[in-house]
């Protein structure tokens, strides 16, 4: 991957890792949900996020179909129409796989202003869908998962790429 | 540096796979598919049973913590706190012996007075005790989802009960779990009777924020009070008649309207239901009842 000047040299990503944070995230959703916050229009995604964070760096391994998939499975767990997830999941891994030659050129911050319309949109898009079949408008709060998840946008760049930073050539001084 | 340490597989060149754009168009169409199924026909409901499958072991998973929490909440619950609890059984047992000695008597007057009048008895129903797993998390209804399901015995458009009244109706059965739509739902609505009065009423779930009721369509001049309680009526056929509902909290009389906007709070604990009851509904128990059309017969004009 062509990178900025002055950056670190990433190792190759273990696919095994990627797996683990995207069920790791699953698994927080749920955890969220279904012990404190309830419905709460306000919890931030964090499947979402871990979606997008893949899409721009490996695009070549999660994108648009596992994207689609983990939104069908969300759907069942939210008991939500089948197919809202799949489909906003689906939408924002192609706009993250449209803007990640670009994204990764910006520091981290900056990035994470980007990301946000990514994050809103899906957010929009199925606000109007539930809005079109006949739900309840849950709120202005609705609209702030999106801005959550581009905050966390930093502590997810150092948490997933960190396995990728260690030392190429570990040594009794650099253990890990 | 050794090898292996940096990506060195080069970025196919030529052959990218299905392009983004082909892969959004096929997937969102497939899901826009989907959610008009999942609306309009009941087809994709296999499709949820199988995923469900696949989502029950993550969620046993996610719910590990929280069992956990709530044993060690259990073994460090203070002496207080569990004496406080048998006082408080203590006097709800005293309470309820007083009544239950009545129910005896009233029992047998109740028998007389239907031979009497050679009403049918009252067939009880079944019921099956389940626990709440969790609240939905789809922000844009209230559902609750019990961890009794198909394989337990479990129908579709069950009444649901906790300690308190009616919490709601099973609205859609997996084979593990069910999910129950609260009373509070806008898509809700359950016939009651006012305990008081006697008049009958429609409670609808509320369409704003609140976790409430809107008992509808009565008039303003209507005798409606605070803290009137609203029980099942019973004529729908699902609700057993008689089980509280609601008690009446708000009641605004608008000179503009004919009706009067009154709210409800409902009885159940709808935030914080743990044990609740699943009954099987009223008009399964009924006798002939399979002899009765499922759907009202459409009238045939002109004919005789």
């Amino acid at each position: 991957m062509i990178m900025p000047r002055g950056q670190q040299l990433l190792l190759p990503v273990s696919p095994l890792f990627m797996l683990l944070t995207l069920l790791a995230a699953f698994v927080l959703d749920m955890l969220q949900s279904m012990s404190w916050l309830g419905n709460a229009a306000w919890a931030p995604d964090w499947l979402a996020l871990v979606l997008v964070f893949w899409a721009i760096h490996q695009p070549l391994k999660v994108g648009v179909g596992i994207s689609f998939i983990l939104g069908l499975l969300t759907d069942v767990h939210q008991t939500s129409l089948l197919g809202q997830h799949a489909l906003s999941y689906t939408v924002q891994g192609y706009l993250a796989t449209m803007i990640h030659r670009r994204i990764l050129w910006f520091d981290v911050p900056s990035q994470a202003l980007q990301v946000l319309p990514v994050f809103m949109a899906a957010q929009l898009l199925e606000l109007s869908v539930r809005i079109a079949a006949g739900g309840l408008f849950p709120g202005w709060a609705f609209l702030l998962p999106p801005v959550l998840q581009a905050l966390m946008w930093p502590v997810m760049t150092v948490l997933l790429l960190a396995p990728q930073r260690r030392a190429p050539d570990p040594d009794k001084h650099r253990p890990l | 540096m050794p090898l292996g340490s940096l990506d060195r597989s080069p970025p196919p060149f030529f052959k990218q796979g299905t392009s983004a754009l082909t892969k959004l168009l096929f997937f969102s169409t497939l899901s826009c598919g989907l959610m008009f199924a999942d609306l309009h026909y009941n087809i994709v409901q296999p499709a949820r049973w199988a995923l469900s499958l696949i989502v029950y072991p993550v969620q046993w998973l996610a719910l590990r913590p929280v069992a956990i929490w709530d044993q060690l909440d259990d073994v460090f619950e203070s002496k207080q706190d569990a004496l406080n609890a048998v006082e408080l059984s203590r006097k709800k047992l005293l309470e309820q012996s007083v009544r239950a000695s009545q129910v005896e008597q009233l029992t047998l007057e109740n028998n007389h007075l239907r031979r009497l009048l050679e009403l049918r008895e009252r067939y009880p129903t079944s019921a099956i005790a389940a626990e709440v797993l969790y609240e939905a998390a789809d922000p844009f209804m209230r559902k609750m989802i019990l961890n009794k399901g198909a394989t337990h015995g479990v129908q579709n458009s069950s009444p649901v009960m906790d300690d308190q009244g009616i919490l709601g109706q099973v609205t859609r059965v997996h084979p593990l779990v069910s999910e129950i739509t609260l009373v509070t739902d806008r898509e809700h609505s359950i016939p009651v009777l006012n305990t008081r009065t006697g008049a009958r009423g429609v409670a609808f779930g509320e369409s704003g924020g609140a976790p409430l009721l809107e008992l509808r369509y009565m008039a303003t001049n209507a005798d409606i009070e605070d803290g009137d309680v609203l029980t099942t009526s019973g004529v729908d056929g699902v609700y057993p008649p008689g089980i509280p509902v609601a008690k009446v909290v708000k009641i605004e009389r608008r000179a503009d309207s004919v009706f009067a906007r009154i709210l409800c709070e409902s009885l159940a604990r709808v935030q914080g239901a743990r044990h609740v009851m699943v009954l099987e509904p009223v008009k399964f128990s009924l006798p002939g009842f399979a002899d009765l059309p499922l759907a009202p017969q459409p009238v045939v004009k002109g004919a005789k």
